[in-house]
């Protein structure tokens, strides 16, 4: 081939939008030395990067319903029967948080004068991003380093289950911060040991480390802040059964998955205070020395603990090593190579003819470089399902383009430029009918919340695409340009 | 191909699909006897069934693993190369798994644990199942779209659905679990399967010349192509099988097995229903359904009888 050839196959779209992707995803996926290892921008899942996964199934429903009776009336018979907090998330949709199973719940429904239209084990949108916010909030204090949170929700639009990821935790580590997630409240004490509620851990805003008061004395304890709400309903609490009025009478009781893990009178200031307006700004205190220090401590992870507002039970967990994992990446490293080495072999086997093997290797190395940088840019997570997507790339990858070459190659005659067109279109209609039947039959993975094969599914239907829509025009170019010597 | 010596064209439609029928209905019949018998088509693994497996590298032997962890439903222990153990559990409640995962954390701080409960187990089995049809019927859709002519889509359908099936019944029958990547390899062969089928159907359909010169340039290209990928996925699964990669070796072998049965699938089943639908045609088709929108004169004369 001459110069000005290869000038023109650069000047041909589909040859020079090769390269230029090409390029930008050596760039994306910055192969680099740090620290004296061999990184890259690629992002790796679970099976290949060391840590833990949780997946947590909301022990809570949202179900339709219908009745004749005042709305209100029948969710506060509801309530009463089934003894859960319950929310109307929609007209005719409710969000009950605590577990029954559906025909419990129709006969509840009946009893109280209506009917159960729809039952979906979860919670709403807005609850699950709220217990996202919470468990974020609390593992990033809990300094973990990379905690991904993703509440895994249905075409129903209800959530079922959330997925924490934790690198770097054990199992074990991982269950103790976030399976044993308590349900926290306040209680105040009426007469005797009896307690009436006055808010869940859901009206708490904000905690704040422990810390002394006043600064530099010795006494510790935990300063904490209420919603808007929260304030409001601990005033009112405090107020209707007498906290404000004598205190030590009736203490406030905090507990934790119904055991008592705090319980103190409202001290005179603030009994004062509240009774003028509600206080947002609260501190518990805990004590002097090392003992009120450390106790002051396990108040502050009971007060953010108990911000879940719906319980979970753990539905599927995982934990890798770090030596196994980076023993993954090499082997499936190693697995790639010798696939893409034993193709080359078949491939060569087939055309006995470098000219033809060659840029037919390279066309499809040059696809899964593109689709690691496209992986880089979207932040796709690359598991081991996700590599064996990677490998399936590659033999529809060599398949298409044997496709391409058995046709413009028609008779073993290299053909004139027109019928070559003709070839050509005919080749990647062939292609383009078998792209898209891959996408359609990955489509439902890739929407779906099967959790480890969403990352096969999307990196099998980006390779596909990559194929149809930039390599395999490029290497009808190329393959023209070479064999029309 | 020198290393093949079966000839497309040498057998009439009837003989062709003879065999493939044979092994559909025999397939049906395995995945039949195995649905009355434990309510599902192929043995469910641990991602449907729920339960624990635990992936180690340790020369302790099976015995003492299996004494090791006596107070837990140990359910089975597997043995790879270089010392690799698998170690299987039933499902156990919150609490036992705590403390199974505070024991192997501290006797096998380097173990992968994988955990699914059994009902999340259910939920995952109900939407693969979801998953499968539906790609199934997308693909339908694609494939009758771009045939639109009823024989050589249903051709093309018929084949695909051959290949999940027996290579469903082979599963059941050699003993691999169908899993979440199992259920992936199965969906893949969707797309794997139906690329030399169209191959085939699009040249016959779409091209000039001789039935059997069709037949023989398609069955030429498509044995290389299925081969090559073949060959990548025989690759993929040796280096993972002797390198203890755990998911896939499974996608690795499913997709080995379908590509197989594809072979004959597509070259015994699609080709003989599709040989059978030109003959009945005489042999020629119509350019009407050429896909290609530059109209150039074809090389060769339009072929006859």
């Amino acid at each position: 081939m001459n110069t000005q050839k290869l000038v023109d196959l650069l000047k041909t779209w589909q040859v020079a939008l090769l390269i230029i992707l090409l390029i930008a995803s050596v760039f994306l996926i910055y192969p680099h030395i740090e620290d004296e290892k061999f990184t890259t921008n690629l992002q790796y899942g679970l099976d290949l990067s060391d840590g833990t996964w949780l997946q947590m199934e909301f022990q809570a429903e949202v179900v339709g319903f219908e009745t004749e009776r005042p709305a209100e009336e029948f969710l506060a018979d509801l309530q009463k029967k089934l003894d859960a907090e319950i929310y109307l998330i929609d007209d005719d949709k409710l969000e009950i948080r605590k577990f029954f199973p559906r025909d419990q719940l129709e006969t509840v429904f009946a009893e109280s004068g209506g009917r159960l239209t729809s039952y979906d084990q979860g919670v709403s949108k807005e609850t699950a991003e709220l217990v996202k916010k919470i468990l974020e909030d609390k593992l990033n204090a809990l300094g973990t380093k990379d905690a991904k949170v993703n509440p895994l929700t249905g075409f129903s639009g209800v959530s079922q289950y959330v997925r924490v990821e934790l690198a770097g935790v054990s199992l074990s580590q991982a269950k103790e911060i976030v399976g044993k997630q308590g349900r926290f409240e306040i209680r105040v004490h009426t007469t005797g040991n009896a307690t009436e509620h006055i808010l869940y851990g859901d009206a708490i805003n904000t905690v704040g480390v422990p810390t002394q008061q006043p600064p530099g004395g010795n006494a510790w304890g935990v300063s904490f802040t209420l919603t808007e709400e929260g304030a409001a309903q601990f005033r009112d609490g405090a107020i209707k059964y007498g906290a404000t009025a004598a205190p030590d009478q009736h203490y406030l009781d905090m507990l934790l998955d119904g055991n008592v893990v705090y319980s103190a009178p409202l001290s005179t200031d603030l009994a004062a205070q509240i009774r003028v307006e509600p206080i947002r700004e609260l501190y518990a205190s805990t004590g002097s020395g090392e003992d009120g220090l450390n106790d002051a401590k396990t108040l502050e992870i009971h007060l953010r603990a108990g911000a879940l507002p719906v319980e979970v039970k753990v539905a599927g967990s995982g934990y890798v090593p770090a030596a196994l994992s980076d023993y993954f990446k090499t082997m499936a490293v190693v697995a790639f190579i010798v696939a893409a080495i034993a193709v080359g072999i078949v491939i060569f086997f087939r055309y006995r003819e470098p000219a033809i093997v060659l840029p037919m290797i390279g066309i499809n190395m040059s696809e899964i470089v593109i689709l690691l940088g496209i992986a880089a840019l979207i932040q796709q997570q690359l598991d081991l399902a996700a590599i064996a997507g990677l490998i399936a790339v590659l033999g529809t990858g060599i398949d298409q383009l044997v496709i391409i070459t058995d046709e413009i190659l028609h008779e073993g005659k290299v053909p004139s430029p027109n019928i070559y067109q003709k070839r050509l279109t005919r080749a990647i209609g062939i292609i383009m009918v078998s792209a898209a039947t891959v996408i359609i039959a990955m489509l439902p993975l890739a929407l779906m919340d099967l959790s480890t094969l969403r990352g096969f599914a999307i990196i099998t239907i980006l390779g596909v695409l990559i194929g149809v829509l930039v390599t395999r025009p490029a290497y009808g170019k190329i393959i023209m340009a070479i064999l029309s010597k | 191909m020198g290393f093949i010596n079966y000839d497309v064209n040498r057998y009439t439609p009837k003989q062709m699909v003879a065999i493939p029928l044979v092994l559909l209905i025999l397939s049906l019949a395995v995945l039949g006897y195995t649905f009355a018998t434990t309510g599902m088509p192929v043995t469910p693994g641990m991602d449907f069934s729920g339960g624990t497996a635990v992936t180690v590298f340790t020369s302790d032997t099976p015995d003492s693993l299996s004494a090791t962890f006596s107070g837990y439903p140990l359910v089975s222990i597997g043995e790879g190369v270089s010392d690799g153990k698998y170690i299987k559990f039933g499902p156990m409640d919150d609490d036992s798994l705590q403390s199974l995962a505070t024991l192997i954390n501290e006797r096998y701080p380097d173990a992968k644990i994988d955990q699914i409960g059994a009902s999340f187990g259910e939920t995952l089995q109900k939407q693969a199942a979801i998953a499968l049809v539906l790609s199934f019927i997308g693909m339908t859709i694609v494939v009758f779209l771009a045939f639109r002519t009823f024989v050589p889509a249903a051709a093309v359908v018929l084949s695909a659905f051959a290949d999940i099936a027996m290579t469903a019944a082979v599963m059941t029958i050699v003993g691999i679990e169908l899993t979440l990547p199992t259920t992936a390899a199965l969906l893949m062969l969707i797309g794997y399967s139906v690329d030399s089928d169209i191959l085939l159907t699009m040249r016959v359909l779409k091209r000039q010349g001789k039935l059997d010169e069709k037949l023989a340039g398609a069955f030429r290209t498509g044995i290389i192509m299925t081969t090559t990928t073949m060959a990548a996925i025989a690759a993929m699964w040796a280096v993972s099988y002797f390198g203890n990669i755990p998911v896939i070796p499974e996608i690795s072998a499913v997709l080995f097995i379908g590509l197989l049965i594809d072979m004959m699938n597509t070259w015994l089943t699609n080709a003989g229903i599709i040989k059978w639908y030109m003959l009945g045609r005489g042999g020629t088709v119509k350019e009407t359904e050429d896909t290609s929108k530059a109209k150039v004169t074809p090389v060769k004369r339009k072929g006859s009888k």
